[in-house]
């Protein structure tokens, strides 16, 4: 038996491993990625591109799809602007506390999306910590668009950071300095020197936030109260009209929102090497 | 017309370089360092750094890794601060003041070019960050382009450049804003032989046109003594010794500089009137003895191309008889051949002249006794007059120098004494 296989191994220079491993591979794929995916979009045209395109039209689809773009689009902003300035201070200063900062700011990613959903809740809620002192002011976080920002914000927050600070980390530092020698300022040189040698981190950065941001469903369902044409983003919209029973509603949405994570997922594969360069 | 401008402003650097040589306090000093001292955690890095740039001249600190060479350049531009000590660039206290006001010009060892940019942008760099008008950046941006030969590459990145190429675009990137002093971090460290030596002669023709003062940082001794004006070598956070190139090559004056720029040999002997005495050699010193007293311990130094042999006892007029030696080992490296002669200092006669008459000594039984030392010869000498392994020799001196030896002494406290003479 071992005969036989060790004599199928090399003939010719025809290795049997090569094509046996990749088919196991793909076969393991299959259920587990391939079909899923492939379902939502059989199921979704199966009905021909009109239904499709009336199911994708319907006023509270096309309000849930926005709100999914706007609110990402936001914390996408804020997480890359933050995750530069703190990825530039953890990496050019030392003090007391430094390496806690780092865990704790990577720690969102650990953290059930659904904690942290309930974790801002506690914090906002017109019963929580804060949001009991804004309630008389007539301010309310909790179950608007800004809500799900903050939950955005939350569990997206170390993915910029944790995309720049390595660079931060290996950046020559003659740059700066060289920069600094030939007379420009602290700003100029961050602006004209660093600035550009992150532009791959930033752009990556800002994809992988944005792509998870958009996703995002346990933190959101906890603080935006899931309110119809408020409150409702895109995710949500799926599991409410399937809860709904609507299931060409809630797979056009499915299909969306499929196409734009491989989007931008092929971008940041494609664009390797652009983003890269020195 | 132009080569006539140029013939004459060469003419002048020579000049110049003559006066500088001649009268180092002639020359007005654009950049100096005073008492400049630093430590990075209780290590001393700089003890009491002090030294003079004057105007259009190349001054090169050479020192091996960890002397201390790369702190003083960060200091003079503003990138370390020190503990103790003044930068003065042309007449102003600058010490106080942040990289950017400096205006000094950096060339980075990895040249440090903004990978970003174009060649053109980057020597642009300094002006538009000064604001300046966009006719007069791409005035100064052309000129410099033609002195540093990169007119046809202004529109190519830094990655696309070969290493000369780069460090070019370095310079020409700090001569954009007219620094007050060029500071070259170890500037050929990452070339091949080939191209560090031909890009030696370009920087310094180039330094020669456009006149301004430069401090070199360097490791490679050959490096220094082509590049530098003067030379200051760095051990261990001092200067042992600052000079031109003839000074500190010939007239070493410590061992540390004796052994650090090239090969340098070294016996012990102890002063006896005009005459130094070795074993029971004595050798000749004349005015080299002055400075010590009489029964001193000095150390004899003398470069391996100083010393001339001969299988007859004459010697050349110039050269000073020493002892007699056996050739050794006899390598030809290139340009000239290396011999190892074992010196014998403890007797001028040969051994053979007294052994007992009943003795069946043979001529191969000697033993290696005596003092291995290098000497080169060059070329021609070689060819004329033909050595080989066993011969016995006589040995002279053309040059040498006398240093103080301070046997019991530790290592700091005889650099110290060193320095006092």
């Amino acid at each position: 038996m071992s005969t036989a296989v060790s004599a199928l191994r090399h003939v010719r220079g025809f290795d049997i491993a090569r094509p046996l491993s990749i088919t196991v591979m793909i076969g393991m794929m299959l259920p587990l990625v391939l079909l899923p995916l492939a379902s939502i979009f059989m199921f979704g045209t199966s009905k021909g591109l009109a239904s499709f395109w009336a199911a994708l039209s319907a006023p509270e689809a096309v309000f849930a799809l926005k709100l999914s773009m706007v609110t990402s689009f936001y914390a996408t902003v804020f997480n890359v602007v933050f995750g530069l300035f703190a990825a530039y201070v953890l990496s050019r200063y030392n003090f007391w506390g430094r390496n806690a900062l780092i865990v704790i700011i990577s720690l969102p990613t650990a953290i059930p999306t659904a904690v942290a959903g309930f974790a801002l809740l506690l914090l906002w809620g017109p019963y929580g910590t804060l949001g009991r002192l804004l309630a008389p002011q007539g301010v309310e976080v909790m179950f608007t668009a800004w809500a799900i920002v903050l939950a955005n914000i939350f569990v997206t927050f170390p993915l910029a950071f944790g995309v720049i600070k390595p660079v931060f980390d290996t950046m020559s530092r003659s740059l700066e300095e060289a920069s600094a020698t030939i007379g420009a300022t602290r700003w100029q040189t961050f602006w004209h020197v660093t600035l550009p040698s992150l532009r791959g981190a930033i752009v990556t950065g800002a994809l992988l936030t944005f792509a998870r941001a958009v996703g995002e469903f346990g933190s959101t369902i906890l603080v935006s109260g899931n309110l119809t044409n408020r409150t409702q983003t895109a995710p949500l919209y799926i599991f409410a009209k399937f809860n709904e029973g609507q299931v060409e509603a809630a797979n056009a949405i499915a299909i969306v929102l499929a196409i734009l994570s491989f989007v931008i997922f092929s971008f940041l594969f494609i664009a390797r090497d652009w983003l890269d360069a020195e | 017309m132009q080569a006539e401008r140029t013939n004459a402003m060469l003419e002048q650097s020579n000049r110049e370089a003559i006066d500088r040589a001649g009268n180092q306090s002639r020359g007005e000093i654009a950049a100096s360092v005073r008492n400049l001292k630093k430590s990075f955690n209780k290590t001393i890095v700089l003890e009491d750094i002090s030294f003079d740039i004057a105007e259009g001249e190349s001054l090169v600190l050479l020192g091996a890794s960890g002397s201390g060479k790369t702190t003083i350049l960060r200091v003079i531009a503003g990138l370390e601060e020190p503990d103790g000590g003044r930068v003065v660039l042309h007449g102003r206290d600058v010490t106080e003041l942040p990289a950017r006001e400096r205006g000094v010009g950096v060339i980075f060892q990895d040249y440090a070019l903004f990978p970003r940019m174009t060649v053109e942008k980057n020597i642009a760099y300094g002006l538009r960050i000064r604001r300046r008008p966009r006719k007069e950046i791409k005035e100064t941006v052309d000129r410099l382009l033609d002195l540093v030969h990169l007119k046809e590459h202004r529109k190519k990145y830094p990655s696309q450049l070969s290493g000369g190429q780069r460090q070019r675009v370095a310079i020409a990137r700090t001569l954009a804003y007219n620094p007050q002093v060029l500071l070259f971090d170890e500037p050929f460290g990452a070339l091949d032989a080939q191209t560090r030596v031909r890009l030696r002669r370009e920087i310094r023709s180039l330094l020669k046109e456009v006149n301004v003062p430069a401090l070199f940082i360097t490791h490679d001794q050959e490096e220094a003594l082509e590049l530098g004006d003067r030379i200051a070598v760095l051990n261990a956070g001092r200067i042992e010794q600052i000079g031109t190139p003839d000074e500190v090559y010939n007239k070493p004056a410590t061992e540390y500089v004796a052994t650090f720029l090239g090969a340098a040999n070294l016996l012990i002997g102890v002063v006896t009137g005009a005459r130094v005495q070795i074993g029971n050699v004595s050798l000749f010193a004349g005015e080299e003895v002055e400075k010590f007293r009489e029964g001193q311990s000095v150390k004899l130094v003398f470069r391996p191309e100083d010393a001339c042999l001969s299988k007859t006892a004459r010697l050349p007029a110039n050269c000073r008889a020493l002892t007699s030696g056996v050739v050794e080992e006899i390598n030809f490296v290139g340009a000239y051949e290396r011999l190892s002669v074992r010196l014998d200092f403890t007797s001028s006669r040969s051994k053979r002249d007294n052994l007992p008459f009943y003795s069946l000594a043979d001529d191969d039984a000697e033993k290696p006794s005596g003092f291995p030392t290098l000497i080169t010869r060059p070329k021609p000498e070689a060819n004329a007059a033909p050595l080989a392994t066993g011969d016995r020799v006589a040995v002279g001196l053309i040059a040498f120098r006398l240093l103080p030896n301070f046997t019991l002494a530790s290592e700091r406290a005889s650099r110290t004494l060193d320095l006092q003479n």
